[in-house]
């Protein structure tokens, strides 16, 4: 037999016999990773998109959030969880309602669309709490006065039960106020949050640079030049209130 | 005044079944209607055929009418099947207008008592028949109910998520027969005007 058989059989019984060595730690491996719980796709997505990295750093505390309670009436249930949560009211307020948006972990829980997105949050000075969601806010809520109601309440809600600077709360669709949220539930007006809400003065540090257009009237802090609050000359004060809600941006036609 | 939601390009909720609220609304005003006619009340409808009126086209019908109650009708996407809810108008701010004229962005304000009432009288009818709907009206900013000047309900049927659309037909006639008794429950407390546009 020429010698260069021999070295290829002995090749071939050493690599039987390292693979043969490597087959207890491959079926170990195996049986650890079987044994780790599954991460369902709705755990995997909210960790996407939870915004923690960007709070690194903050007190993480508890959070009440609201979702469907599940009894298919309308009603919500509140849910308590650990969040990072800054001491800023926007940032704050943005960190509950991006969780609030990646809903609960059971998906028929959740009362806003999984596609909606919060694309920016203001504070003006008087309490009243701006929220710029994505389209699929208007497009991907189920048509109805009950399920509309339920979207809306989750977010008050949740807004009231930890940030309490805010009072009230005005909803823009892609900066834009609409008729309707699908249909049926007044967005022209403004939500009561808090009553007892104490106005805060508005950092400049509050503005989000990702706004896509500012509710006009506003005395607060636009996103692409950010102002104290009271110090924009050009804006003259005007008092804010559910009849004179801040942004009357252009309103799309929306028929019932 | 009976208003069938949505209408035209707009099917309102649609379920996976193919039911779509804009039809089955039409057919819920239609019963109602000859439910109300039977108790001696005069009924005007808001849409006739698939047409879609805007918001302020229907409140408009509504507003020119003197001692007119609205009854706007939908079919909600959620919600457990075999339930109705009424809806009344939350909050509006009153008018510091002096003039006396009713603000047409909040002319349901000075209703909003008797709408409430009205509502409460509807719904209490409604969960007597269908189980497991509340007994008191629901509060809710329903954009339809702002600018209509007239005690004003939303009455919302659940839902399209239903398997059969037979299953909606069949609560049409408890549903008209509610709204009627509702309503003529109501007609003693219902102090009209003098004139169209007046405050109640």
């Amino acid at each position: 037999m020429p010698r260069w058989r021999w070295w290829l059989i002995g090749m071939l019984v050493l690599a039987v016999a390292i693979a043969a060595g490597y087959f207890p730690v491959l079926k170990r491996n195996l049986r650890l990773s079987a044994q780790a719980p599954a991460k369902s796709e709705e755990q995997v997505r909210r960790e996407l998109t939870q915004p923690a990295a960007a709070n690194a750093g903050e007190p993480v505390g508890k959070a009440k959030l609201f979702w469907s309670s599940g009894a298919r009436d309308g009603s919500l249930m509140a849910v308590t969880v650990d969040l990072p949560l800054p001491r800023d009211p926007v940032l704050r307020a943005k960190q509950v309602l991006n969780t609030l948006l990646a809903g609960p972990v059971d998906a028929e829980l959740r009362t806003l669309p999984p596609d909606a997105v919060l694309l920016a949050f203001y504070l003006l000075p008087d309490g009243t709490g701006v929220a710029d969601f994505s389209e699929a806010l208007a497009t991907a809520t189920p048509s109805g006065i009950e399920s509309e109601e339920m979207a809306v309440d989750s977010i008050t809600k949740t807004l009231e039960a930890n940030v309490p600077q805010i009072r009230w709360l005005k909803i823009l669709v892609h900066g834009q106020e609409v008729d309707t949220l699908a249909g049926h539930l007044d967005l022209t007006r403004t939500f009561l949050v808090n009553a007892r809400a104490a106005a805060v003065p508005v950092r400049p540090a509050a503005a989000d640079n990702s706004a896509k257009a500012a509710p006009s009237g506003a005395t607060g802090s636009a996103p692409a030049k950010p102002v104290a609050a009271g110090t924009k000359k050009s804006a003259p004060a005007q008092k804010l209130t559910p009849a004179n809600p801040p942004g009357k941006l252009a309103p799309t036609e929306r028929k019932p | 005044m009976l208003d069938p939601g949505h209408g035209g390009t707009d099917p309102g909720a649609r379920g996976t079944g193919g039911i779509r609220e804009s039809e089955v609304v039409m057919d819920f005003a239609a019963q109602t209607k000859t439910a109300l006619e039977s108790l001696g009340f005069q009924v005007l409808l808001t849409r006739q055929g698939n047409e879609n009126p805007s918001f302020d086209d229907r409140s408009a019908i509504a507003n020119a009418q003197r001692g007119a109650v609205f009854v706007t009708q939908h079919v909600a996407s959620t919600g457990l099947p075999g339930t109705v809810r009424v809806y009344v108008m939350s909050d509006l701010p009153g008018s510091s207008d002096t003039t006396g004229l009713i603000p047409w962005e909040r002319a349901q304000a000075p209703f909003l008592p008797l709408s409430r009432r009205f509502g409460d009288l509807v719904q209490s009818f409604l969960s007597q028949r269908f189980k497991g709907s509340p007994r008191t009206a629901q509060v809710a900013a329903v954009r339809q109910l702002r600018t209509t000047a007239a005690p004003a309900i939303a009455v919302e049927v659940s839902s399209v998520a239903v398997d059969d659309r037979g299953q909606l037909d069949r609560m049409a006639p408890g549903v008209a027969d509610a709204i009627a008794r509702g309503a003529s429950a109501f007609r003693p407390s219902y102090v009209v005007a003098t004139n169209p546009g007046e405050r109640p």
